[in-house]
């Protein structure tokens, strides 16, 4: 699986010479499977470049297939959808996953981004593609285009998110945006998903300063990614979901300070790098 | 008064290197009368920013009135509101101004965007006090001291333009538009553009023409015309019916207005700054020799126009 990001940022798009290095688009990662199978994750607004970069290819012709999964439906994880320059082409496919007690429940959630209040789309019949909607229920696996998927519902303040993992070959990418641990901890259960990951992408918007006045929001501190990353055991974590008001120096010192609280918990071995856009990850 | 431009992009924020100078913001422009509370037109991502700037002023201590304008409520020009901190302070006001719509109240509107499973703090959970205000097309009202007076465009789902006038001065905010030529843009869903120069419905022109006279009489005299032009012409033709204009029409507009100054507004997406330098000088350069000057809007430009603080 090869890796890349193409929107890092939490909440609301974050543009500005503050933000040139890391990136201001919000949420949207993207993996090619080893048979070149295109999977996205988020469609923030980072999904427009990606879209972009598609365009020159089978997507610009009519003849792409990939597949979405979706944490949540938080905007800065869904609104770069209307952007994404492929869904507007006739003969793509999408299948897009997503946390939803159904697939109707699902569409009806896209739907209404499309409203013509919003809009000017009206409604996802006009995008041009085809697109099937599938809802995922966290704990039972299956498999996309030979890769193991799996997801886990993790808490998000007053709501949850998915995290999901992806194993192909023996390898495994986590993908956990967007999580708010209890005060007592990530539970066993999120401990043992994560467990023996090759990469685990983790949820790290805030210093651990910042959250204590931020508890209802639901996201995790980089204390807290460390801590989890070495309960869990994983090789390599990857610091995502900066907060809109972190600048890079900012985030460059949220990097400095997870690497010692990795050590702190005793994850010397744990490699460590923070999400840019443009980046990418080799997991094979 | 004094109008600062807090987000001067079209569609959709585009961070990154190549939008340092003119600002990756989706709209929003702040109008502040001498000694009076802000107007601010179009809550787009920009207004993040201003809301943490009034937050150094009355709205950080609970006592902030702030009066927003809104063009139409298409995301770019409302996808900041959840984010603008003065709503997070018992105390303060905000006024929300827009048109009124056929099928629902502006409030319920609004309230979508604030909502599960879309975003996780309702709009009536909110500690300062939100009301709503609808305006029908021509509506005349005062703010304080400020008059407004607002105008329909030609928009997919229909967007307004607002004249104030305040401190022997006024500006006009017209966005988002298309050229009143080619296409009326209303209630319908329109998926493929017509021929440009191909004749109109003579029903859809008088109403094109009755709509460029209401936007001509609005401008009549301003000192600063903002104006959607999103599309070079040669953008244009290909999507007529995305309900933008080019800097040609805004040129067209503050000739016939007798404007003083346009500002190019709601900058394309994928338009770098080299790009929008390039645009503003071929527009300077063919504009020499008429009564308006032009200038582009970027993130961060402040206007001083009549009295002021």
């Amino acid at each position: 699986m090869r890796v890349k990001f193409w929107g890092v940022r939490g909440s609301i798009p974050a543009p500005g010479p503050e933000t040139n290095r890391y990136g201001g688009n919000t949420s949207c990662v993207s993996i090619r499977t080893s048979d070149d199978e295109l999977f996205i994750i988020d469609m923030g607004t980072g999904v427009m470049h990606l879209g972009i970069s598609l365009m020159g290819g089978e997507f610009g012709s009519g003849s792409g297939k990939a597949t979405v999964f979706l944490s949540h439906a938080h905007w800065d994880h869904i609104q770069g959808f209307p952007f994404f320059p492929p869904i507007f082409v006739p003969g793509n496919h999408f299948d897009v996953y997503g946390n939803a007690r159904s697939s109707d429940r699902l569409e009806s959630i896209l739907e209404g981004q499309m409203n013509p209040h919003f809009s000017p789309i009206y409604t996802l019949k006009n995008l041009g593609s085809g697109i099937v909607f599938r809802g995922v229920h966290p704990g039972q696996e299956f498999d996309v285009a030979g890769v193991q998927v799996n997801a886990l519902d993790n808490p998000h303040g007053n709501t949850s998110a998915l995290a999901y993992r992806f194993s192909e070959n023996g390898r495994t990418f986590i993908y956990a945006s967007d999580v708010g641990y209890p005060d007592s901890g990530p539970s066993a259960q999120t401990i043992a998903f994560y467990k023996d990951a090759d990469v685990l992408l983790h949820d790290c918007t805030y210093t651990p300063e910042d959250q204590k006045t931020r508890r209802a929001r639901g996201f995790s501190s980089y204390a807290d990614a460390a801590a989890v990353a070495a309960a869990a055991g994983v090789k390599h974590l990857v610091m995502f979901h900066y907060d809109q008001d972190y600048s890079d120096d900012k985030v460059d010192a949220l990097l400095a300070a997870c690497r010692k609280e990795l050590d702190r918990h005793g994850g010397e071995s744990i490699k460590l790098t923070a999400a840019a856009e443009g980046a990418e990850l080799d997991v094979s | 008064m004094k109008v600062r431009f807090w987000g001067v992009r079209g569609s959709i924020p585009v961070p990154g290197p190549q939008t340092n100078r003119y600002g990756g913001n989706t709209s929003c422009v702040e109008v502040r009368p001498k000694g009076g509370a802000p107007i601010v037109i179009d809550a787009g991502s920009g207004i993040r920013k201003l809301g943490q700037h009034l937050m150094n002023h009355e709205c950080g201590e609970g006592n902030g009135s702030v009066h927003l304008l809104i063009s139409h409520t298409h995301w770019d020009h409302i996808q900041g509101l959840p984010f603008f901190s003065p709503l997070y302070t018992e105390g303060n006001d905000l006024h929300v101004y827009a048109r009124q719509r056929e099928d629902k109240h502006l409030q319920s509107i609004f309230a979508q965007q604030n909502e599960g499973p879309y975003f996780p703090v309702p709009l009536d959970s909110m500690k300062a006090s939100v009301d709503f205000r609808e305006l029908t097309e021509g509506q005349q009202f005062d703010i304080a001291e400020a008059k407004v007076t607002c105008t329909r465009l030609n928009h997919p789902w229909i967007a307004m333009a607002y004249r104030i006038d305040v401190d022997g001065a006024s500006v006009v905010y017209s966005s988002d538009t298309a050229p009143f030529t080619d296409i009326l843009l209303e209630q319908e869903f329109i998926a493929q553009p017509p021929e440009i120069g191909a004749p109109l419905k003579p029903e859809d022109a008088a109403k094109l023409k009755a709509m460029r006279k209401g936007l001509v009489d609005l401008c009549k005299g301003a000192d600063l015309l903002i104006y959607d032009t999103q599309f070079t012409p040669e953008e244009y033709r290909q999507k007529p019916h995305w309900g933008h204009s080019t800097p040609d029409d805004a040129m067209s507009i503050a000739r016939d207005a007798g404007v003083k100054t346009v500002a190019l507004f709601h900058h394309a997406p994928a338009r770098t700054d080299d790009q929008q330098d390039a645009i503003l000088e071929r527009y300077q350069e063919g504009t020499k020799n008429e009564e308006f000057d032009v200038i582009s809007s970027y993130e961060g430009m402040e206007l001083t126009l009549g009295d002021h603080d």
